[in-house]
């Protein structure tokens, strides 16, 4: 029996992408807006990276800039070229990290900007429209778990800016699963490294205190993370109704939902968002209406999102008949463990989302994320992306993947691209693999019938 | 051959050969263990002061074929080396794994050795890397001691505070006397050329502290003050976890330079910081992994204080280098991340550099040969017209 694949040959856009997450698009450009007229307004900032800790900023009286959030922009916007000059010429290598690269790009027009420096690289448009709108930091917060380029990367923003800015860092074990007890959200490691981190979370909420002048408001902190334990659920509850057959919504939906997630304010706007996004996909569900067209194959997506080509990617997975349904970077991040946080004293739990960074688990662990995703939501296959400059995504790729092969007897393919820098792109690659997968899930499934 | 020579030659074969003298140790130790460490801070002090072996694993030049499977290309040199020793079951001969540190390809790396090799204990201590935090000489301690309860575990015994002592005072020692011939050289000694000195440190890496020390206490004993010639002089930057090809060191000073420090890891990187023995023992060990990033700074650690590119210009000065010359292995992110802050500085204080990025296979020597060329003859001109 031949297998047939049925090669596109149109670009006829296959998706049916959800409508509800397009406020989410005009609640982040709003955020933005107002981060880059805050100074105007009297506030102070913090660049921070890693987790997500806006609603102690929230609390404190700031406002907040996260670094890996403002590169993803650039590049998702096509504008992350000026940046990345500067930040070459700076002289970060083209390897290194591209969200690293982007914002320390960042970080040297602002400098620069300062002092009224032209690079004669960055033209006087793209400082005004770049780092110009970025408003220079008051502080930095870093706060990553797992990449220790995620660590080095602030201390060298502190650097840049001279060490003129004061900086607080918090560390994260690792969660190796040394010991026999240790698995996914159990085991003495993860007690332990938990309340380390609260502990630090403390620190820094006495240390912003002490620089801001500003009395942390706990009420406020507790408010907020109400409404983000909310957004949460509701977040949870939409990610389990796209394990249904056809898959209602796919990854793509989920990764233009991040942004929300990840910094937005917590407040009734956000609880109100997850709400019509979850809405849409249960009318979805009860209509049958599927996010691809023709669903044919359903696929796991593991690595860290290539914002340069989200469009594109989501299209093209589509033409091949293809729902993305989940992933690493959406089922297995952002504030997804909603039941952790006790809303009357949410630091722990806040804690705790922070070590569950999914750079942040030796393979063991994901090991068994991945495998219960891929049963849960019953994918014929995983697309790695092979994310040049971002080694802590791809490190453990090659033994999922075989685990996944070996254990659930899931195929899967690699392709190359980047976080935030589209010259790693590479299309053939992508478009040959992607076929040559499909083809050999049609032959099993013809196989098995 | 005198004693000396034959001292030497000793250490040139474990340095290049680790295999052979591992399986030495075995045969005279068959109930002995052997501890495959990683680079940076594993205090081997621990595992030699509870009887096992302990190796700091290193690349073994071997060209990465099946750990191509375990991690991708754009990981360092190093950790695929690693994946591929791992691979291959060429990390048969450790009976387990223990690493304290921090870089995410170290860590990836380990991974790989755990997945591919069950039955080995693969152990993360990490030591916190942010040192500037007022809770980081309690988190040391911390895991300083979990570590030594776990290499306890691991050689089936306990440490005996006394053991650690002697063990302590054997690896001061051992690093004493590398340091002094490192400091000989950047006060002006070249008696001993850059792939000697690589050897001798390499050799530490895998080595008994003691026998390593009787053997280059024989080297030392024969060697004579050699001063510099008029050769540009130039300090060595980089390489944070292996060693550079030898044929490298070899061309810089074929093209008309003259090695005078670097902070190479088998080279001042590994022997710079020394354990104080006038504290308790494990005082001691936490103590030196906070001193060790003074000592001189590495970019895998966050201390604000601390400057890879303030050390880098006093030991400029102290040597009276002419020139830096940067060994970046290609896809090293820490090096990547800090190189600028090295440049600048070198830049302001007006010190001429080159940036080599090594691969770990293939050396493009003669296009390394030109640019070094052109780097001594900047340098030449930096030189007064007099001189
Ligand atoms: S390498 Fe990846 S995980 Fe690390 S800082 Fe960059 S984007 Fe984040
Ligand atoms: S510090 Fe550099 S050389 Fe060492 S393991 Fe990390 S990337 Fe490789």
């Amino acid at each position: 029996m031949t297998a047939t694949l049925n090669t596109p040959t149109t670009t006829t856009d296959r998706t049916n992408r959800l409508k509800s997450t397009r406020q989410g698009g005009r609640m982040v450009a709003d955020y933005w807006e107002d981060l880059f007229t805050a100074r105007e307004r009297g506030k102070q900032i913090v660049w921070y990276n890693g987790g997500a800790l806006n609603p102690i900023f929230q609390a404190a009286g700031l406002a907040w800039c996260h670094g890996e959030a403002f590169a993803a922009r650039l590049a998702a916007q096509g504008l992350e070229g000026p940046a990345q000059l500067a930040g070459a010429e700076h002289g970060y290598n083209a390897e290194l990290c591209s969200y690293s690269r982007t914002h320390l790009g960042c970080a040297v027009l602002t400098v620069q900007g300062d002092e009224g420096i032209n690079t004669g690289v960055v033209g006087a448009h793209d400082q005004a429209e770049l780092a110009a709108r970025l408003p220079a930091p008051d502080f930095f917060v870093n706060n990553y778990a797992g990449c220790s380029t995620g660590q080095q990367w602030d201390e060298i923003s502190y650097r840049v800016f001279d060490k003129e800015v004061p900086i607080f860092n918090i560390s994260h074990p690792f969660l190796w699963g040394n010991k026999p007890d240790a698995g996914y959200l159990t085991g003495e490691e993860w007690e332990s490294a938990s309340y380390y981190v609260r502990d630090q979370l403390l620190a820094l909420i006495t240390w912003l205190e002490e620089r801001t002048g500003n009395p942390f408001d706990w009420d406020m902190l507790r408010e907020s993370m109400t409404y983000i334990k909310r957004a949460a659920e509701l977040r949870r509850e939409g990610l389990e109704l796209c394990k249904a057959k056809p898959a209602p919504a796919t990854f793509w939906d989920w990764i233009s939902a991040i942004a929300p997630i990840n910094f937005l304010p917590g407040n009734q706007e956000l609880v109100d968002y997850f709400e019509s996004v979850r809405d849409e996909i249960q009318d979805r569900v009860d209509k049958g209406i599927s996010g691809v067209e023709n669903e044919k194959y359903r696929v796991y997506f593991d690595g860290i999102m290539n914002w340069n080509k989200l469009g594109f990617l989501s299209r093209k997975f589509a033409e091949h008949g293809v729902a993305v349904l989940a992933g690493r970077y959406i089922t297995n991040a952002f504030w997804q463990e909603p039941q952790l946080i006790d809303t009357d004293d949410p630091l722990l739990g806040m804690a705790q989302h922070y070590l569950l960074c999914p750079t942040n688990h030796g393979t063991k662990t994901l090991d068994y994320l991945t495998l219960r995703d891929c049963e849960e939501y019953d994918v014929d296959g995983i697309v790695f992306h092979s994310t040049r400059t971002c080694r802590a995504f791809t490190g453990p790729q090659r033994l999922l993947a075989r685990s996944a092969q070996n254990n659930l007897g899931i195929p899967s393919i690699f392709f190359e691209g980047d976080v935030a820098d589209a010259s790693f792109y590479k299309e053939e690659i992508l478009e040959s693999r992607l076929a040559a997968m499909l083809e050999g899930i049609d032959v099993k499934r013809t196989q098995a019938s | 051959m005198s004693r000396g020579a034959a001292a030497l030659e000793a250490l040139r074969a474990v340095a290049r050969d680790p295999r052979s003298h591992i399986e030495a140790w075995r045969s005279a130790h068959p109930e002995g263990k052997v501890l495959g460490v990683l680079p940076m801070n594993f205090p081997r002090e621990l595992a030699h002061a509870a009887g096992v072996m302990a190796v700091i694993v290193p690349d073994d030049q071997q060209p990465v074929t099946e750990g191509r499977a375990f991690l991708p290309e754009f990981y360092c040199g190093y950790t695929r080396n690693l994946a591929d020793q791992a691979a291959t079951g060429r990390f048969d001969q450790y009976d387990g794994l223990f690493v304290a540190d921090h870089c995410i390809q170290l860590l990836g790396s380990a991974d790989v050795v755990r997945a591919l090799e069950p039955d080995r204990r693969v152990f993360l201590g990490q030591l916190i890397s942010s040192l500037s935090d007022s809770w980081a000489g309690q988190k040391t301690a911390q895991m300083m001691s979990l570590l030594r309860t776990e290499v306890e575990s691991f050689a089936g015994t306990t440490i005996d505070d006394d053991a650690l002592r002697a063990s302590i005072a054997s690896f001061n020692r051992d690093r004493d006397l590398m340091r002094q011939i490192f400091d000989a050289r950047a006060g002006g000694d070249v008696s001993y050329s850059p792939v000697d000195l690589q050897d001798i440190v390499a050799s530490a890496q895998i080595m008994d502290p003691d026998e390593h020390h009787a053997l280059l206490s024989d080297v030392v004993a024969e060697r004579q003050f050699l001063p510099r010639d008029e050769r540009i002089r130039v300090h060595l930057s980089g390489h944070l976890c292996h060693a550079p090809r030898r044929e490298l060191l070899e061309v810089i000073e074929e093209v008309g330079a003259v090695i005078v420090d670097d902070d190479l890891w088998t080279g001042r990187r590994y022997l710079q910081a020394g354990m104080d023995e006038s504290l308790a023992p494990m005082d001691a060990l936490a103590k030196w992994y906070a001193g060790r990033n003074t000592a001189l700074p590495c970019p895998t650690r966050v201390q604000h204080d601390v400057d890879w590119d303030a050390w880098l210009l006093d030991a400029v000065k102290r040597s009276d280098a002419e020139a830096v010359v940067h060994l970046m292995p290609k896809f090293c992110e820490p090096h990547m991340l800090f190189y600028p802050e090295l440049r600048r500085a070198l830049d302001e204080a007006g010190v001429p550099q080159l940036l080599i990025e090594t691969e770990h296979e293939g050396i493009p020597l003669e296009s390394f040969r030109t640019r070094l060329e052109a780097l001594i003859e900047r340098t030449h001109r930096n030189r007064p017209a007099y001189a």
